[in-house]
């Protein structure tokens, strides 16, 4: 097995344990404190894999199933990083870890991620500016989709008064939740724009017309969500309602497209 | 040399006569000092708060030193001898565990508070620096707070709120986390909802609007609370603005309605909105909080809230005793 997989196995595992033991904290109501560096210890696994199967294909490594999850991976661990000490919601790390398990346990499937890929000749800059810029745009709205999920269950425990878990005492405050769900939808939106007009300006093959179709429909999703609400404005529910369902539809919509 | 301890609380005496032993506190270094001449003791420690005044001391002979307080603290305050009949005395090992449950808040009125940590601190500071302590004194209340911290670490007896007061601004912070960028209208001038606001204001919320059937009450409450008072027909125009609303009116009747609500939405942009009802009967109805943005709590919710937090500290009370036995039996404290 190659050192990419071991790099691989090594940020699911960790990525694993920090949400287990992110868990079990909260479920005990208390802080958790280490989740922050377990994720730091799964991104820095992450950065490896990409690293060297960078190094294989001598590319940026968004080329197969495998890889695009491994990144979207990478990005969703990027973001909470940089987002969730920010503004005081660490607890996202409890929230992220487990979808980062998911995409990553996907991705190590065996067939998803090609053994051995072969070095890519004559790249493109604009189609990995495309490939790379979507991918991060993902990793930012999978964000706003985990920050969303958070809202409604604090959501449903305020409006039902069940406020005795754990995870309602941990679980940060409302507006900081709204706040950080819609930067990171500008962000995602933003990213998400650029890697639509690097598509533009790439080479492109008749069958990759569907995809970008694909791409300009979400993002069309993503900024009629945004327009919404910065002018006439939406309720906490319904925008992460919307950030949940926007993000999962275009999953689908990519899978099979 | 014994560690004694003297004194009088909320469950041994009224509050007319723990006034007549309370110290303010710019004064408690010097009445260590007075203490400690009075009882002719080595040390001394003054704590004085509105709910306990009590002297702690380092000396010779326990029972001596507590005659020798306890008739000239007579004399001194002008006070007949029954006063004795409300102080307790507490020796040895049972003087330090007394300081350890007093630093833990277990002996507070309101079990588990943790202002007494800091006032304590304050009268052994006072002490430390008047140079009223010595050896015992001062290891005695280091180790106390010690042990007053590990009880609050390991234990849950400080969470949760246990007043409905409390509570509402616990949950305003669920909700908007600093409170410093939030507006709070109260609706109707009574004391709950004085006291609620408060405790908003304390906690940083930028400005209040108060509105009543009587304006100048609603001006007068304003200004004691730096905010501006509305008239009552106007309350819905604020409401736009705010982000929590408390309501404690006389009305028979609800005064909030759900078209009230619905009307403001626009404006508002679907940002939360707080309504905190400590009403009997309800100021607001209650399909109020069937609006999604709205997060609607009747005094009854909060009361029983606080009630379940003031049940899990009860529940928490053998487990700090354990700890507290457990550290003073590891620390072989000098005089007990």
């Amino acid at each position: 097995m190659g050192m990419d997989r071991w790099f691989l196995i090594a940020a699911t595992l960790l990525a694993a344990v920090g949400g287990a033991w992110g868990m079990i904290s909260v479920h005990q109501g208390k802080r958790s404190h280490w989740t922050v560096i377990w994720m730091i210890g799964v991104f820095l696994c992450q950065l490896g894999f990409l690293a060297v199967r960078g190094q294989m294909r001598a590319a940026c490594p968004l080329m197969d199933r495998g890889e695009i999850l491994s990144f979207l991976a990478w990005s969703l661990t990027l973001f909470y990083l940089l987002v969730g000490p920010a503004y005081r919601i660490s607890l996202l790390g409890v929230f992220t870890a487990p979808v980062v398990v998911l995409f990553q346990a996907v991705a190590l499937i065996p067939g998803t991620l090609v053994v051995n890929p072969p070095k890519q000749a004559g790249g493109n800059a604009w189609h990995e500016t495309h490939s790379a810029m979507s991918v991060l745009a993902y990793g930012a709205l999978a964000l706003a989709a985990v920050a969303g999920v958070m809202f409604l269950v604090l959501d449903r425990q305020l409006k039902e008064h069940h406020l005795k878990s754990g995870l309602f005492r941990n679980l940060p405050p409302v507006r900081e939740l709204l706040i950080s769900l819609e930067r990171l939808l500008w962000l995602g939106g933003i990213l998400l724009t650029i890697g639509i007009m690097a598509g533009f300006l790439m080479p492109r093959t008749e069958a990759a017309w569907g995809h970008l179709i694909a791409a300009i429909a979400v993002w069309a999703g993503y900024a009629l969500l945004l327009g919404v609400k910065q002018v006439r404005g939406l309720t906490g529910r319904r925008l992460s309602l919307s950030a949940v369902v926007l993000f999962v539809l275009s999953l689908v919509v990519f899978a099979f497209v | 040399m014994d560690l004694l301890c003297l004194g009088l609380n909320h469950r041994t005496a009224p509050v007319d006569v723990r006034e007549r032993f309370a110290v303010s506190s710019t004064k408690l270094g010097a009445a260590a000092n007075e203490l400690i001449a009075l009882a002719e003791a080595s040390e001394g420690v003054v704590i004085s708060t509105c709910n306990r005044t009590e002297f702690y001391l380092a000396a010779e002979n326990a029972r001596d030193s507590f005659e020798k307080i306890e008739t000239r603290l007579a004399e001194k305050i002008q006070v007949d001898s029954s006063v004795a009949a409300h102080f307790y005395r507490k020796e040895k090992n049972e003087a330090a565990k007394h300081l350890c449950r007093v630093v833990s808040g277990l002996d507070s009125m309101m079990l588990g508070e943790t202002e007494i940590f800091g006032q304590v601190k304050q009268a052994y500071q006072s002490a430390l620096e008047s140079g009223a302590t010595g050896i015992v004194l001062n290891k005695v209340f280091q180790r106390a707070f010690g042990v007053g911290k590990k009880v609050r670490s390991e234990t849950s007896i400080q969470e949760g709120s246990t007043s409905v007061g409390n509570v509402a601004v616990d949950l305003a912070e669920k909700i908007f986390g600093h409170l410093k960028n939030s507006e709070v209208m109260i609706l109707g001038a009574g004391e709950m909802s004085r006291i609620t606001a408060q405790s908003l204001v304390s906690r940083g919320a930028r400005s209040i609007f108060v509105a009543n059937r009587s304006f100048d009450r609603a001006q007068e409450l304003a200004t004691e609370m730096g905010g501006s008072a509305v008239r009552f027909d106007d309350w819905q125009s604020v409401l736009s603005r705010v982000d929590v609303v408390i309501s404690s009116t006389g009305a028979p009747h609800a005064i909030v309605h759900r078209a009230d609500v619905e009307k403001a939405r626009r404006a508002r942009k679907y940002r939360p909105l707080f309504f905190i009802d400590i009403a009997v009967p309800r100021d607001i109805d209650p399909a109020v909080g069937e609006i999604e943005e709205v997060y609607l709590y009747d005094i009854d919710t909060l009361e029983q809230l606080a009630e379940e937090a003031r049940t899990r500290r009860q529940l928490q009370i053998e487990q700090c005793e354990r700890i507290i036995e457990m550290e003073l039996d590891k620390l072989n404290l000098p005089g007990t």
